[in-house]
């Protein structure tokens, strides 16, 4: 099939190229581009036990011939032409076509597609009966499990055959700008996405149990842009429309419930029912200006008005039973209107001093109407009630406000120093605080002052606060009141980051960088409370002859936070600090990235050598509070990730126009993760209360080999 | 109580405001471009690449170098253009300080120049971006006469080492085991953000804020839901870090830790899921820990259109 592809589009591709060779002979030749077709054969080795799915991921790296790179293009005094295939007939397959006829039009025409490879072995007891309706293959599951044969933990010799999980974006995107004139731009921009195959999905049925199919997918975004721009040497005006229009093919999900063939009135039903993404559009229209005033200073500024709309059918309550209570509406009436503006004063009044001042708004108003409801169907399961204060849905809505201004002084050249100060104020309903607001201060140094040193210096401190407290709304969903929600609660933040490059001689250059940074919240509150980040970066390139470069880097990075939960029931528990616990949570990561090129070292020949290397650890830790009445905990094992690629590139020339290579890269990933990895209870993919896909993190070692030809012309 | 309080958008009289602006600019620039300056301190490309022969040769294959269209420096003063009128610099004998050049110049200056043509598009939002506040200019990252990048004219052969330069933490986590396709060749780092500023946070290229960034690819999440999730609508990054990560999912944090940060009710939410719910053999398996976990249940997290989707498991 792929080689069939392959075959099918290179003559067409080397069609295409022919004939625009011959148009070109007519045309006056300026300067030639570089032509290249690369191709061969490649082959692909996994150790047994390896993860094809996680190597691949979002490549299609399947042994055989290919087609990996054409690249063509002409030019003349008038126009240039450029053609571009990446890795023709495999899932990764990319086409672009460009014309530019200078200072007139410019038109460009991209496919793309982005595969992404969950798992290899990922096997199921449904088959997908189109249009979103999943269906259990063998009735003897949730018979055995309904009349009390046949155990869940014993359903996986019943599971489907393995199948390959997996999905695909191909985007088709047209752009144009046509210049009417030196001042004048009118620009489109078309594209369409289309997402499809299958999404591993919770897909539950019971309270606690877990139920993982393999959703299928197949939506569509298409967008529309369109603009007109006007600018000379005094400023600019442009006013555009975007437009996008999502439509999902499978908008609800259907499927059979493991546990039983039948509905009963007092187990449940024998099917579950989900909402999928609705269709949806948005609109925006915009203007933007910019004009240049006196001092060398400038004002630009923009608004937007636009809409997320959506008006899906509802669902009934259940796919179980007509339930006793109506929908309060028949559709979702979903719509929020955002508006923004943008306003931004530069100035450099004199050579050393320059200043910024910007306004910006953003306000996301969600005009949906509450859905009312009271009382609802669990899990497609019994009939339940909200909490008491809970009457319906909440539409959250916000309006952002910031205001910035940053200033700097250039006291010697090519050293600057800044002061800024920023505040980010933002309303919102149906949140814990009716406000927040932020100050922040920042400062920075910059030099880059000689050709051997450039250093950039940052520090900044952030205050956050919250006004309007409604602790009402945690306790109406039956949260601890003391909770704050770490995205918006009171937070003071300190980050401070260092970067240099040092370059003793032209030969030789060292890198430098480092980062701290710590948040804090109040130390008493339930949630995120505390933040830590460090890391830093040490590197050198070193390229003794013209014809040799050997770099080498190292970067080291640590994050820490500190979250407070309680473990109770409702009732007296609620309120007991004896059972309070902590997660401490700890992460380090380390890279490495090394590089040797011998370019031409040896005659006609290029080689490139590489290392990268990275691992991370993860240390979830639960800590009991003083005085704790909950049980011991047994400790997480640690989250372990390492990722290892070492590759060799050759390149020999054969002819000025025919170039031979191999590649091989040899690839390994080590992986231990206890909700993901395959040695935990998810290996077993069926348990008591849960039936898995089977799509896990699992570890891979790869010897992967090209062998090429290249022609240049 | 902020529950009920709507926030009032007054669209009309902001349009009528914006369309004010609109009108004075437009009035304010006619005119157009200025004739350029025919004096005697121009000598000409000819002139230039008798010694600057490397230079001239290299600006020829780009597209400063066509002269056809009307806003190239080709189609220009050639070399001075850019460089500014060459007479004095001839006259000395090549004296450096006697045309603009750009390794000697303070970085504002040098994006000057470049922004008399290059002021529109993305390039609108430069003066008082991040990098400009940052004293960074074109040449920072650009280099006109002798690029390594196949397009943009980058100082580096990939987008990614130019952005690495200075944003190594970023850079580094897109090798993380979860990331997007960057490494892959399919994004760049300009696929989301705009380096010449932008009317977002974070200088990203599209909208102006987080998530319309975000929806821009993932259109299924825009909404808005008939349930909503605060925390997703809040900003996408308050569970997900776009530029890599150690957890699946790109999230911040393993679940049930990161939901737990919020979620401190009674029963499942707040209860400590430790090793005897996934080591084997240990205890009873949890499905609030092992697999997606709170996800598995809770799966239309994004925000929910059911009807009783309020908890986002339908």
């Amino acid at each position: 099939m792929r080689v069939r592809a392959i075959l099918r589009t290179t003559p067409s591709l080397l069609a295409v190229a022919f004939l625009l060779t011959a148009a070109q002979a007519r045309a006056q030749e300026v300067g030639a581009l570089l032509n290249q077709i690369d191709f061969g054969v490649r082959g692909t080795d996994f150790h047994a036990g390896s993860d094809r799915a996680r190597f691949e991921r979002y490549k299609d790296l399947r042994s055989g011939g290919f087609l990996d790179r054409l690249r063509f293009g002409r030019q003349t005094d008038q126009w240039l032409f450029d053609l571009q295939a990446d890795h023709v007939g495999y899932r990764d397959q990319r086409y672009a076509v460009g014309y530019n006829r200078f200072g007139k039009v410019k038109a460009s025409f991209e496919w793309d597609q982005i595969p992404l490879f969950y798992g290899q072995n990922t096997s199921t007891l449904y088959a997908d009966q189109g249009g979103g309706r999943l269906r259990i293959v063998n009735q003897a599951v949730p018979t055995g499990i309904q009349n009390g044969t046949l155990l869940m933990q014993n359903v996986k010799p019943l599971l489907g055959s393995p199948f390959e999980l997996r999905q695909r974006r191909d985007t088709a995107a047209f752009s144009l700008v046509a210049s009417i004139g030196r001042a004048v731009d009118v620009k489109v921009k078309l594209s369409s996405t289309h997402k499809q195959g299958e999404m591993p999905w919770g897909a539950n049925l019971t309270f606690g149990g877990a139920n993982e199919i393999a959703a299928p997918l197949d939506h569509r975004t298409n967008e529309l842009g369109a603009g007109l721009e006007w600018a000379n040497n005094r400023g600019m005006v442009r006013v555009g429309y975007d437009g996008s229009w999502f439509v999902n093919a499978i908008p609800t999900l259907v499927y059979d419930s493991p546990l039983r063939i039948a509905d009963s009135a007092t187990a449940g039903s024998s099917q579950g029912r989900t909402a999928m993404w609705p269709d949806s559009m948005a609109n925006t229209v915009s203007a933007a200006a910019a004009y240049n005033l006196p001092r060398r200073s400038r004002v630009t500024g923009s608004v937007s008005i636009g809409n997320w709309s959506q008006d899906a059918t509802l669902l009934p309550f259940t796919s179980f039973y007509i339930s006793a209570f109506a929908l309060d509406r028949s559709t979702t009436q979903a719509d929020a209107r955002i508006t923004s503006f943008n306003v931004n004063l530069t100035s450099r009044p004199t050579d050393p001093t320059w200043f910024s001042v910007r306004a910006r708004r953003y306000n996301y108003d969600n005009r949906t109407p509450p859905f009312n409801v009271t009382q609802y169907v669990r899990l497609d399961q019994q009939a339940a009630s909200l909490p008491a204060g809970v009457n319906g849905s909440e539409p959250f809505g916000f309006v952002r406000n910031y205001f910035d201004v940053d200033a700097s002084v250039t006291p010697v050249p090519f050293t600057s120093l800044k002061l800024g100060y920023g505040l980010e104020q933002v309303d919102r309903t149906f949140r814990l605080f009716e406000s927040t607001t932020e100050h922040t201060f920042r400062s920075a140094i910059d030099t880059s002052r000689s050709q051997y040193v450039t250093a950039r210096l940052a520090y900044e401190h952030s205050n956050r606060t919250g006004q309007g407290l409604d602790e009402e709304v945690l306790d109406d969903i039956g949260e601890q009141v003391s909770l704050r929600q770490f995205d918006i609660s009171n937070r003071s933040r300190d980050r401070i980051t260092f970067t240099t490059q040092v370059t003793p001689v032209s030969m030789v250059a060292v890198m430098l960088s480092a980062q701290a940074g710590r948040d804090t919240r109040p130390a008493g509150n339930f949630g995120l409370r505390k933040l830590d980040t460090n890391g830093y970066s040490i590197g050198f390139d070193v390229t003794p002859v013209e014809t040799v470069g050997v770099g080498l880097t190292y970067t080291f990075e640590d994050a820490a936070t500190e979250q407070k939960s309680r473990q109770a029931n409702p009732g007296a528990q609620f309120n007991d600090p004896t059972r309070d616990w902590f997660t401490d949570v700890s992460e380090k990561a380390h890279y490495v990235v090394a590089n040797v090129d011998l370019l031409k070292t040896f005659p006609k020949t290029d080689v490139r050598l590489a290392f990268d290397w990275n691992e991370s650890y993860a240390n979830y830790v639960y800590r009991l509070g003083p005085n704790s009445t909950l049980a011991a905990v047994t400790p997480l094992p640690k989250v372990y990730n390492q990722l290892r690629r070492v590759s060799a590139d050759v390149k020999y020339s054969l002819t000025a126009h025919l170039v031979a290579g191999i590649v091989y890269w040899y690839d390994t990933y080590r992986v231990n993760d206890f909700a993901m990895s395959p040695g935990y209870v998810i290996g077993n993919q069926t348990l008591a209360d849960g039936i898995m896909l089977g799509y896990v993190l699992q570890p891979y070692t790869v010897h992967a080999g090209w062998g090429r030809l290249t022609y240049l012309w | 109580m902020n529950r009920m309080r709507r926030h009032t958008s007054g669209i009309p009289l902001r349009l009528l405001i914006a369309c004010t602006c609109v009108w004075a600019l437009v009035a304010g620039l006619r005119g157009g471009w200025p004739a350029v300056a025919q004096t005697n301190d121009y000598v000409g490309t000819e002139k230039c690449v008798t010694c600057h022969d490397t230079e001239g040769k290299s600006l020829g294959r780009t597209l400063h170098g066509r002269a056809e269209n009307p806003r190239s420096p080709a189609a220009n003063q050639g070399c001075e253009t850019c460089h500014g009128p060459g007479r004095a610099h001839v006259d000395s004998d090549g004296e450096a300080d006697t045309t603009n050049g750009f390794t000697a110049m303070a970085p504002r200056d040098v994006s000057a120049i470049c922004l008399t043509c290059h002021n529109r598009s993305n390039h609108t939002q430069w003066q008082g971006s991040p990098h400009d506040s940052r004293n960074l200019s074109c040449v920072t990252c650009h280099s006109v006469h002798s690029p390594k990048s196949s397009s943009a004219q980058l100082k580096t052969v990939t987008e990614i080492d130019t952005c690495a330069s200075c944003h190594k933490p970023q850079a580094m986590k897109v090798k993380r085991a979860q990331h997007m396709p960057l490494v892959e060749g399919k994004m760049s780092c300009s696929s989301c953000h705009n380096p010449h500023g932008s009317t977002n946070v974070k200088q990203l290229k599209v909208g102006n804020y987080v998530n319309e960034a975000c929806v821009s690819c993932h259109a299924e999440k825009r909404g808005p839901f008939l349930w909503e999730h605060a925390a997703g609508r809040e900003s996408c990054v308050t569970c997900h870090d776009p530029h890599g990560s150690s957890n699946d999912r790109l999230l911040v944090a393993k679940l049930p830790m990161l939901c737990q940060r919020c979620h401190i009710g009674t029963r499942h939410p707040s209860t400590i899921y430790d090793a005897t719910r996934v080591v084997p053999g240990a205890g009873t398996p949890s499905s609030r820990i092992y697999g997606r976990g709170c996800v598995n249940c809770h799966s239309n997290i994004h925000g929910s259109n059911h009807p009783s989707g309020h908890a986002f498991v339908r």
